[in-house]
Order: C-alpha cells, then sequence, then structure tokens
C-alpha cells in the first residue's frame, strides 16, 4: 500500500512538471515538502479512492504521507 | 407517384402507398408505443395523428424500473386505442388528415439533468412550429439521425413527411452504412447531434448530395466546421437550438443566434440565462411551476442588443463547481476535440472532498502517439490550471445517450 501511494504522489508531481521524489516517507509534508497545490491534492484524493475506495480527506485535510497511510490503515 | 417514405440500407423500403395500405389494414394501436422498430414507430405516430387521439412514446430498452420511475399507470403499458378512421384514399388525403389532427397529442419523456425524467405533451401545433413545408423541399432526402423518442428526431420526421420526403435511417449503425446509405439514396439533408458528427468525421470520404447538414441536440462545437465542410462540400450548415419542452427555437449559421422580431417578446434573458414564454412550449408535468416565464437552464452570452444576437454556453446544471470556480464542460471538451490525435472526448467531475469536484476526462484517440503528457502540455497554454482535467482515461468509446449525446458521468 505504501509502494502505491508513493506511485501515485510521483505520478502527480511529473505530470505537473513539478520534481519528482526518489524516496518519499511518512514524514514528508504533502504541502510544504512535496509541493502539492490546492489541485494536486484534489487530484491524489481521488487517485487513492479510485484505487482503495477510501476519500482520504473526508473529515480534514491531512498535512503528511504517513497521514494518509494511517487512515487507509484504520479502514482496511 | 410513388414516393419513398421511409428506407434502411439492404432491409426496409416502404414507399407512401405502402404505408397507407398498412396504416388502412390496422384496427388498433399501442397507447405506449415502445418500439427498437424506427418505422413502425413513425407508423404508429401517424395512425395515432389520423385517428386523432393520443399516444406516448418511450424507449424500447427501458427496464421495468425505469418506467416505474417514468409513472406510467400499469393498465396503460399493454392498451391498445381503437382506429375508428375511414380509410385514407391517398397522400394527399393522408396530409389533410395529419394536419387537421387538432385532439391529437404526442408525449415523450427528457432524460432529465437531474436524473427525474420529465414528461412533456405536444400538440401538433408545438410540434410543427418550425416546420417549413414547400414546393422547393419536397425533393429532399432526409438522413434520420437520432433516436425517434427524441424530440429532435420527432421533428426531423415532420419536417420529411409533410413534405411527403423519404427518410433514410442514419442512427445506431455502422459508419460505413451510414456512408453508403447517403450515397445509395442521394441523402440531400441530415440533422444530428455535434457528437454523431464528430464520429462520423472521415477525411477520406466526400458526399456531394448533402445541401444541408444540422446541428442539434448539444452545444454547438466550429470545431466541427471545417472537417465537415470538407466531406460535404455542397452542405450549407445550419446550427438549431431546440429543447424537448419547446420544440425548434432558433436556427442559426454558426454558434450566433439572431433572434427574429417575432420572437423578440417571447424570451429574456435573466442573469445570462434563457427565459421562455410559457405558451409557446408543450405542456409540462410535475414539479414544474406555472410562470409565466419557463426557465430553460440554459446559459446565453448576449453578443449584441441591435439586432438581439445571443450564442448558448451550456447548460447552468451542467457546471462543475470547482472550488468555487464554474466550470462548462463544454467549453473544455471543445479544446481536448481540438488537439490533433483526438477523436471524441467527454469532461466530467469527479466528486471529492478537497475541491468538491475534480475535472477529469475520458478520450477516444485516434492515433497511438497521443499520451496523457501531450494533453497536459497542450492544455497548460489554453485552460486556467482549474480547467484542466486532471485524471485522463483513454477509453475506446465515449458512451452517448439514446439521443447521441455525450454521457457525463
Amino acid at each position: 500500500m505504501e509502494t502505491k501511494i508513493h506511485e501515485i504522489i510521483n505520478l502527480i508531481l511529473i505530470n505537473r512538471k513539478k520534481n519528482k521524489v526518489d524516496e518519499i516517507s511518512n514524514e514528508h509534508h504533502l504541502r510544504d515538502y512535496l509541493n502539492l497545490d490546492s489541485l494536486d491534492l484534489a487530484e491524489l484524493t481521488v487517485r487513492i479512492e479510485n484505487e482503495f475506495g477510501i476519500d482520504v480527506f473526508e473529515d480534514g485535510i491531512v498535512e503528511t504521507v504517513g497521514e494518509i497511510i494511517e487512515k487507509l490503515k484504520k479502514n482496511e | 407517384m410513388n414516393n419513398i417514405f421511409y428506407t434502411e440500407l439492404n432491409k426496409i423500403l416502404v414507399t407512401y402507398n405502402d404505408l397507407i395500405i398498412d396504416i388502412n389494414k390496422q384496427i388498433s394501436y399501442l397507447f405506449i408505443s415502445r418500439s427498437s422498430d424506427y418505422y413502425l414507430t413513425f407508423r404508429n405516430i401517424i395512425i395515432s395523428l389520423i385517428n386523432n387521439t393520443e399516444i406516448i412514446i418511450i424507449d424500447s430498452d427501458l427496464s421495468d424500473i425505469e418506467i416505474k420511475s417514468l409513472n406510467i399507470q400499469e393498465d396503460d403499458i399493454n392498451k391498445k386505442i381503437n382506429c375508428t378512421f375511414n380509410k385514407i384514399k391517398d397522400e394527399k388525403d393522408l396530409l389533410e388528415r395529419i394536419k387537421n389532427a387538432n385532439n391529437w397529442s404526442l408525449t415523450i419523456y427528457t432524460s432529465g439533468t437531474t436524473g427525474v425524467p420529465k414528461k412533456v405533451t405536444h400538440t401538433f401545433l408545438s410540434l410543427t412550429k418550425a416546420v417549413k413545408v414547400d414546393n422547393n423541399k419536397s425533393d429532399d432526402i432526409w438522413g434520420f439521425a437520432y433516436n425517434p423518442t427524441h424530440i429532435a428526431g420527432i421533428q426531423v420526421f415532420f419536417q420529411a413527411l409533410l413534405n411527403l420526403n423519404q427518410i433514410v435511417r442514419l442512427f445506431q449503425i455502422s459508419n460505413n452504412d451510414i456512408y453508403s446509405s447517403i450515397n445509395n439514396y442521394q441523402i440531400t439533408n441530415i440533422s444530428a447531434t455535434p457528437t454523431y458528427y464528430r464520429l462520423l468525421v472521415n477525411k477520406s470520404e466526400i458526399f456531394t448530395s448533402v445541401k444541408r447538414l444540422t446541428f442539434g441536440g448539444e452545444v454547438f462545437d466550429e470545431n466541427l466546421i471545417s472537417p465537415l465542410q470538407i466531406m460535404f462540400p455542397n452542405a450549407k450548415i445550419l446550427n438549431i437550438y431546440a429543447s424537448t419542452e419547446i420544440g425548434t427555437l432558433f436556427i442559426s449559421h454558426c454558434d450566433e443566434f439572431t433572434v427574429q422580431e417575432e420572437l423578440k417578446n417571447k424570451i429574456k434573458i435573466i442573469n445570462g440565462e434563457l427565459y421562455v414564454l410559457r405558451n409557446i412550449l408543450g405542456k409540462l408535468e410535475g414539479n414544474d411551476n406555472n410562470d409565466e416565464w419557463y426557465k430553460t437552464n440554459d446559459k446565453v452570452e448576449i453578443l449584441s442588443n441591435e439586432p438581439l444576437k445571443i450564442k448558448f454556453v451550456g447548460r447552468i446544471n451542467e457546471t462543475i463547481n470547482v472550488g468555487g470556480y464554474k466550470v462548462f464542460p463544454v467549453e473544455i471538451e471543445k479544446i481536448i476535440n481540438n488537439i490533433p490525435g483526438v477523436r471524441n472526448c467527454v469532461v466530467y467531475g469527479k466528486k471529492n472532498s478537497v475541491m468538491g469536484n475534480l475535472i477529469c476526462c475520458d478520450i477516444e484517440k485516434e492515433s497511438e502517439e497521443l499520451n496523457e503528457e501531450l494533453i497536459f502540455n497542450f492544455l497548460k497554454s489554453k485552460l486556467q490550471p482549474y480547467k484542466i482535467p486532471r485524471i485522463i482515461k483513454f477509453v475506446s468509446t465515449i458512451k452517448t445517450t439514446r439521443t447521441g449525446k455525450v454521457t457525463r458521468l
């Protein structure tokens, strides 16, 4: 699951011509570190929902990669 | 004289004489016509006209659940109406009787953009107000490119019938059959949706018999004009604004509609939305209030006031809200359809909790080289970021509705 999330984030970064990140860690901040804007985050949530059937931003914006993983694990 | 009434390539050929003989033989017709056979649908409409009684037309492929949602009484489903008319003598008699069908009504259902089907009942007058009968139209041959249960199809049917023209089926058949039909029957007029034309365009085919192409059903797509003009070099291209409730209201040469004097006091534009005086509509049923002005949900832009020129920019409830920005899918579709290698596309919003909606797009491509990256790069300079589809899916065929419009998910 973690690998998949990392893949999705990199896909968004590449598509937007933003710098791809070789190693994504759970501590990485989605906006500040990975430089995702609101449209990127909207895309992220839709892609994650398509893959796992869960809207990770449903109850408020999540800040880090780890928080996404946590939410998905909780719903497993 | 033995005019042809209806043809399907290599399958059916019915003359007006055959039609009259067939109608004269009938002792009843189904109150709710639900046939997938175009000829039978047309014949049943004509029988009800001659009988001067009601008819309802619904799609043949509706499920029982869908029929229930139309609020049709169970007793009515197989109800037959007895034919009480005297035998029709000839074509002239047929037309006379049709024109005198004062008690006749035809009911159809709109798909309704909110998902709730709306019942609309038309009279002969409300359906034929835009029909032109003229001697110079007597040789017209109509390519029929709509579903017969759709208002646009019914209008084409009446335009052809009242001029005793030939109708050739061009809907829901393969492109090769469409091309052969146009050539074999020397079709002169085609009316269809932009989506239909988009899928028809083929650079290697040229048809000289067609003298008029009409656009209806969806917002006009000017990108189609030049490829269609090459394919149909002798055709004049017209655009029609019509709806299930109103029938045909405006006709223009492009996407600009000049409002005729006689219509000026029958329409008004409030906050960019078109309103139409109720007495020119068919009868509506349901939660519709009965205000004097009918709200069309069509967004228009005023191009000039004297004379009044307007342009349709989309449906009000078809806007997608992306983080407070309103997006018209039609606007984006037009641009994407202009990318080399794109055959057709549909833009829709995907719900999400970050921005309400995210713009997504399904694309039918005709070139293998086309990929997401090329599309993003093309769109970057043409659209604001929130309008650019973020998720692009390549599909083998874009789903269209029964009426040939693209289906937004």
